[in-house]
């Protein structure tokens, strides 16, 4: 092969990495705003990326030495395929769920599965044939080209895409204008290619006519993509935490954030449940801290003549349409704070007469920080002695069921712990009135003693609000329900068991299913893919982790996320570069490695139980980068033990992406929601173990030249 | 003609496929019809060998059921008319078959018991400002997407948390409270109605009212039995569209409006609640014509309520209705000749008023459940003195 072409095949790898992790960035964040945005989801769609990419890496090998012989013109028209089916997935996906889901209803489990994998199916097929079969077209000319250099290139790749993404497209375009540019690089390097190996076909202008558009066909049907049956689109924005949408219908304006209506104009009852319940409790309030608002709250709040009001937003787009469709009044007094509340009251020095958290429910990582042992901790020294915190979950109608008693159960037992009075209000959403004064049920009378007049509470509250009512409330807690705390987020499990109980299905089959697929696949592969699969879990599984331990100590701080992210990525290109480097001892390299994987997993839980937030920003950098580093180094020592040819190349590659599925799902959805944070490092530490025995009891079989 | 290459004829239909892509790829992007969404009917089904294998303290046979061959049973109290096999659990999943006879599993055993003011039903011409011992049991025999009780409606019984209340003290339990009435309601009362029957029978003799909140899915006969101790109602027509009810809902429209013709036929007094889903039940058309029905088949005088949807369960992505889109049907249903037509989750609304259908004065100045204003005297318009239809006193 020649020089020239061989050049073409890098820069398309290349370009493949930047486009394949764009499109992976915009399509979980398109499945987040088309279905249930709660971890078990997350866990989902990364997972069914990566085991299809898994899938195609191996239908690549099969291929070629079955039917569809390498060349680098057919490799042209992959890529060129690769480029335009990000548009028409994400098309697809905002268009095809209401063929098959009912219009502005959640889906439940196995639908999300299915749609999901489907939908992923096309284009993560693709993504993990091309990676191979770009080497084997390089093994034409060069049977002895390394398969870490692709990894390598193809890692050049990601690093830039993820970027690419993370700190500039995403502040700057929409999702179809991002795989637009995103792809251009790819359609460039593909007509390098066809002109380095004298392709000068009609198709082949065709094709590339074809591919460019349909990219700008995607960039102007945008639009009508997010159009919805119901109410007029009068604003549409992709902010860095996702899809914010605001819809009129009559004169009623509602916010959208990815597909879920978050706030509304004239929601007057949960205006003044979640102002007045707290605030008739003070004496004289001055200041006040409200983290999230809504609707109608400020007209509320003002009733109190304030002093001041912080009023702490994480996304700063939100804040700004809530006032620009005057969702949000602008008071005297309020101040507006676009930071992680958690990480504003850490740095803060404020005291405040009442802290009113307004959050949705505790099914992320990202919000249940607000619900746990230590940010009660942290509110209640940011009030004043008689202060008062409020902050609610969803309720019930009738009756408590049992997920949602253990949930109110283990909130009330964490909360109880910071604060000598906690009351329960019961409703459509339990409101925890917690405080170090006795709390007062009378709230009409309070309010009325106070010369606040209320449209809801003072016609409704003693009808809904029955002393029955919160008496039964309150004699249902579970006293020995676990307390919520940010290392072990009980309320997510106790979300998920509702999420599942709410679409009355289980994930039993499908974990079941899993099992049995997972230890054929085990049985099928060798020694060293298993280090490489194991090692591709334990990646994943610490990215996992160190995200979610970050985000506890420090706050969502985007740019530092995203920063770790990048640098788990990145710490793989150098390790593939020395391990390619280093010759002979394999097996020992392996050992070696894994057991520096075991030590540095050991060394994360330390600094998680004596560290917590006093280790500083770079440690997490550092772990994440170490980890990739290793995770790289493997994988070049691994395929040369195992001979390097095609088949051990694409097994590897296999081996690495289902290890990083399995690790995704196990880690967010299992260890750490059932775990806690220390016993899923653990958990990837037996994994790890696992590994470790199985090479060093392994019969030496060394392949490598 | 000159003939053509395949491979040509495949770039030629390449090249005009591809100028057509400015114009309209995407044609399943176009605006959805959303009854044209997802699956045309999300109705229950048995479940097969679900039925516990012995019964309990809280069974009883079933009012109305028909036996088949092979020791099956058909329940004959809704028109979902579940056909069980031994060891079968029906669609609303209160009934079993046990050795080829249906037993009820909810029987005086009910999940939720409260005390409610009961304008809370929403029943607004009856008894005003009384109270009601409030009782459900788990089950429903609709799937409704946006249940706010879906925890019991869609639970087994045995799978909640249970008060042991027999008929007999559910009687004495009001008593007790000082509720004037009984409502069945918070999940379908129809799932148990062999428990609900025999605490209206009681509550009459000891003159206690019966109030059924109920989706109006009911066979005939049973409710004509029931009809005979039942005071009021409130029942909710979904909307007036059967693709709707199978979609939203699962169920039917046709044995709802049946439901009320024997109500009105019955006399008993019953008011109506309608949703407003946006998307679904928003529709002006449709809420012409359902005031139409209601006109020509009951009459102008039973009050009708446009209640506010708000996203629940898992009808969680949609907006919630526009006031203004609940005073429109308001009007509209009161230009069509409906005399008493209120909106509901509204607070503070005029609309949750009762003002007089001939001198139109207030008569009924509605503050959540509080009554500041009240000119009725016994059931006529202190100013006009016509008679209001309900029962005030």
């Amino acid at each position: 092969m020649k020089r020239k072409s061989e050049r073409a095949i890098t820069l398309v790898v290349i370009a493949t990495g930047i486009s394949s992790v764009v499109t992976q960035l915009l399509i979980i964040r398109e499945f987040l705003a088309q279905f249930q945005g709660n971890e078990f989801v997350i866990a989902l769609i990364l997972f069914n990326w990566l085991i299809i990419g898994g899938i195609g890496t191996l239908l690549a090998h099969l291929a070629v030495k079955g039917f569809w012989r390498a060349t680098a013109y057919r490799l042209g028209w992959l890529s060129l395929c690769l480029a335009c089916v990000p548009t028409l997935q994400i098309m697809a996906v905002r268009g095809l769920r209401d063929y098959f889901f009912i219009h502005g209803a959640s889906v439940g489990f196995y639908p999300t599965l299915t749609y999901t994998f489907i939908t992923i199916a096309p284009y993560g097929l693709l993504l993990g044939f091309v990676l191979p079969y770009s080497l084997f077209v390089l093994r034409l000319e060069k049977p002895d080209y390394p398969g870490a250099f692709i990894y390598m290139t193809d890692n050049i790749g990601d690093v830039a895409g993820g970027a690419l993404f993370s700190f500039i497209l995403v502040y700057f375009v929409t999702p179809l204008q991002a795989v637009f540019l995103s792809n251009l690089p790819l359609l460039a390097a593909t007509c390098f290619l066809f002109i380095s190996i004298k392709q000068y076909r009609v198709s082949v202008f065709i094709g590339t006519g074809l591919a460019i558009a349909i990219l700008l066909a995607g960039v102007f049907m945008e639009p009508a993509s997010l159009a919805t049956p119901k109410g007029e689109p009068i604003y549409y924005r992709e902010s860095r935490y996702g899809r914010i949408a605001v819809y009129k219908d009559m004169d009623q304006f509602t916010l959208f954030m990815d597909g879920t209506p978050v706030f509304s104009s004239h929601n007057l009852t949960m205006a003044e449940e979640t102002i007045h319940y707290p605030m008739s409790q003070s004496t004289d309030p001055r200041k006040i801290l409200i983290i999230s608002a809504q609707g109608g709250m400020m007209e509320e709040l003002q009733k109190y003549r304030l002093a001041r009001i912080d009023y702490v937003e994480l996304d700063p787009e939100v804040s700004s349409v809530l006032f620009e469709f005057d969702l949000i009044k602008d008071i005297p007094g309020l101040h507006v704070i676009n930071q992680d509340a958690r990480a504003y009251l850490t740095k803060s020095d404020e005291i405040y007469d009442a802290i009113i958290v307004n959050l949705p429910e505790p099914e992320t990582f990202q919000i249940n920080r607000f619900f746990t042992d230590r940010f009660f901790a942290l509110a209640k020294q940011h009030l004043t002695g008689s202060g008062i915190l409020s902050f609610s979950v969803q309720g019930f109608d009738s009756y408590l069921a049992e997920n949602q008693r253990q949930k109110i159960s283990s909130l009330y037992n964490t909360v109880s712990e910071h604060f000598d009075h906690v009351l329960l209000l019961p409703g459509q959403k339990v409101f925890f009135l917690c405080g170090n004064r006795p709390i007062r049920t009378d709230i009409p009378a309070r309010l009325l003693e106070k010369g606040i007049q209320t449209s809801y509470i003072s016609s409704f509250y003693y009808g809904n609000m029955t002393n029955e009512r919160i008496a039964g409330l309150n004699n249902l807690l579970d006293s020995g329900a676990p307390k919520n705390i940010d290392e072990s987020p009980q309320l997510m499990r106790l979300m998920f068991s509702q999420w599942f109980t709410k679409f009355s299905t289980s994930p039993n089959r499908f974990i079941v299913g899993l099992t049995i697929l997972l230890l054929i696949y085990m049985l099928c592969i060798k020694a060293e893919e298993f280090v490489l699969f194991s090692t591709g879990c334990m990646t994943m599984g610490s990215e996992i982790l160190v995200v979610f331990a970050f985000q506890i100590f420090f706050g969502y701080i985007y740019f530092q996320i995203g920063l770790i992210i990048t640098v788990f990525l990145i710490g793989l290109l150098p390790g593939a570069w020395f391990g390619e480097k280093l010759r002979g001892r394999g097996k020992q390299i392996l050992i070696i490695t894994d057991s520096l994987l075991i030590i540095l997993l050991g060394f994360f839980i330390l600094a998680m139980k004596y560290g917590g937030d006093r280790l500083p920003v770079v440690l997490f950098l550092l772990f994440g980068f170490v980890i990739s580093l290793i995770c790289g180094f493997q994988f070049p020592v691994a395929v040369r033990l195992r001979g390097a040819d095609n088949r051990v190349v694409t097994r590897a590659f296999s081996a690495d992406l289902i290890g990083a599925a399995f690790g995704a799902l196990f880690t967010s959805a299992a260890l750490i929601p059932y775990l806690g944070i220390v016993w899923a490092a653990a958990g990837l530490i037996g994994l790890k173990l696992t590994s470790l025995t199985i090479m060093a009891t392994r019969h030496e079989k060394n392949k490598q030249a | 003609m000159k003939k053509i290459s395949r491979r040509k004829f495949l770039y030629c239909s390449a090249a005009v496929f591809s100028t057509a892509i400015p114009f309209d790829p995407f044609w399943f992007l176009a605006e959805t019809n959303v009854e044209a969404s997802g699956p045309v009917d999300i109705s229950g089904k048995v479940f097969k060998g679900d039925a516990p294998a012995k019964l309990w303290k809280w069974s009883h046979e079933g009012f109305l059921y028909e036996k088949l061959k092979k020791n099956r049973v058909a329940c004959g109290i809704c028109p979902n008319r579940c056909v069980l096999a031994p060891g079968d659990l029906s669609v609303c999943r209160s009934k079993v078959n046990i050795d080829g006879i249906l037993y009820t599993m909810a029987y005086g055993n009910p999940c939720s018991v409260h005390v409610d003011p009961i304008e809370k039903k929403p029943l607004f011409h009856f008894k005003p400002e009384s109270r009601a011992l409030s009782i459900a049991t788990t089950g429903c025999n609709f799937r409704c997407l946006n249940c706010q009780n879906w925890e019991i409606s869609q639970a087994k019984p045995w799978q909640v948390r249970r008060y042991e209340l027999f008929p007999q003290d559910v009687v004495a339990k009001a008593q007790s409270v000082g509720a004037k009435s009984i409502a069945y309601t918070y999940s379908e009362p129809t799932t148990f109605f062999e428990y609900m029957i025999d605490i209206a029978r009681i509550a009459r003799e000891e003159g206690i009212y019966n109030l059924w909140i109920s989706n109006g899915y009911i066979n005939q006969k049973p409710l004509l039995e029931l009809c005979k101790v039942l005071d009021a109602a409130n029942v909710n027509l979904k909307s007036y569209s059967d693709a709707i009810y199978r979609k939203l809902n699962g169920g039917r429209l046709e044995p709802v409006l049946n439901t009320f013709k024997t109500l009105h036929e019955q006399r008993v007094h019953f008011e109506m609640t309608n949703l407003v889903v946006p998307g679904y039940v928003d529709d002006t058309d449709m809420a012409k014509r359902m005031c139409e029905w209601i006109l020509n088949n009951l009459g102008p005088d039973y009050p009708l309520h446009f209640l506010r949807f708000f996203p629940r369960y898992k009808l969680d992505r949609l907006s919630p209705t526009p006031i203004s889109t609940l005073i429109r049907f308001r009007e509209l249903a009161m230009n069509e000749g409906i005399r008493y037509v209120y909106v509901g989750n509204v607070p503070g609304h005029e609309g949750n008023n009762t003002y007089c259908h001939d001198c139109g004065k207030l008569l009924v100045e509605r503050k959540g459940y509080l009554i500041p204003v009240y000119n009725l005297v016994g059931n006529r318009c202190k100013f006009c003195k016509s008679v209001i239809p309900g029962v005030w006193v």
